[in-house]
């Protein structure tokens, strides 16, 4: 296969691996995705005044979950390629663990079970086989 | 025991094996590798990255609906022991096994079937780079009589193909144009395989 992806995409992003530490890990999509529902979103964008936070955490745009230091900051990022970026990729839902194990063909079943149970699902795929082999033939 | 998957690639993870990553939302995260966990850090999606199951399975690469997937389960109710249960389990196990495998070998094939000039190529190729294997031309070309009667062989063909020819301008020229008789057998009490259709 040639290459899929253009090259020179590494600007200004040098250190890999201290961002990938685990102290300065950032949100998920899939948590962003939580923080999106109109209820959270609301809280999330007036926040209480918080010494610790940038801007005293009154500029944060919940699609990035980060926070600016100025209006004007948040609204020049919510014009920049990376918050579009972001956007673009939160329109699809997000990749979950469930998908991981479903990929696999694993799924969770909570129902009690006899032998029964199995033979029948085992002989209904068996004749699901000579169902096939019929119609091939 | 229980055999986790990875979060990532979706392979299996086994009991002393892997990593798990905690998020500080005390979401668990398997990985079957130190490759799928860095992956994890850089943020990729498992469905966009080539070699994982996920991306195989949302791309059309590998079977998605069929019922020998509804086999394998978590079951979080613990079942009461059984041992006729655990036998027909057993037995059930490799017989789907064997289904599994055969069907998805049919899907491969069928998936593969487009492709009838990539073969070509990759044979080609493959005699290319293993040429040695391939018997001497030497050794199957004829020595000069034989070529020789090969030589008469054509001669007489070519001519008898010439005459034949040559009647059928005549008969042509006759404007009277005879439909040809099928040369195959008819079946017994049939209609052959060369139909008229007048």
């Amino acid at each position: 296969m040639g290459r899929l992806r253009r090259s020179r995409t590494h600007h200004a992003r040098r250190d890999v691996h201290r961002l990938a530490r685990t102290r300065v890990r950032v949100k998920d999509l899939d948590q962003i995705e939580i923080d999106l529902r109109p209820g959270n979103r609301a809280k999330l964008e007036r926040q209480e005044i918080d010494e610790d936070k940038p801007g005293l955490g009154q500029h944060y745009c919940v699609e990035c979950a980060k926070y600016y230091e100025t209006d004007l900051a948040l609204r020049n990022h919510t014009k920049s390629k990376v918050h579009k970026r972001r956007l673009k990729e939160l329109k699809e839902p997000a990749y979950t663990l469930k998908e991981a194990e479903g990929a696999a063909g694993l799924t969770t079943d909570n129902k009690q079970r006899g032998v029964e149970d199995v033979v029948k699902k085992f002989e209904g795929m068996s004749n699901d086989e000579q169902q096939k082999k019929e119609i091939t033939l | 025991m229980r055999i986790e998957k990875c979060y990532f690639c979706s392979a299996n993870v086994y009991p002393g094996h892997g990593t798990m990553f905690v998020r500080n939302d005390a979401k668990c995260f398997r990985f079957c590798s130190s490759k799928c966990h860095k992956n994890f850090k850089m943020k990729r999606n498992p469905r966009k990255v080539r070699w994982t199951k996920a991306f195989r399975r949302a791309n059309g690469k590998e079977m998605v609906v069929d019922n020998v997937y509804e086999f394998e389960k978590r079951r979080n109710v613990p079942v009461r022991y059984d041992r006729e249960l655990v036998a027909t389990t057993l037995k059930a196990m490799e017989r789907v096994a064997e289904i599994r495998a055969k069907r998805e070998k049919a899907f491969w094939k069928n998936r593969m079937s487009g492709n009838t000039a990539k073969n070509a190529r990759e044979a080609a190729l493959s005699i290319e780079k293993h040429i040695e294997l391939v018997q001497p031309k030497s050794k199957t070309t004829p020595n000069l009589e034989e070529k020789e009667k090969i030589r008469e062989k054509i001669k007489v063909r070519a001519a008898s193909r010439k005459l034949m020819a040559q009647q059928q301008i005549d008969k042509a020229g006759g404007a009277s144009k005879k439909k040809k008789e099928s040369r195959l057998i008819p079946a017994e009490g049939g209609m052959g395989m060369g139909m008229n259709v007048d």
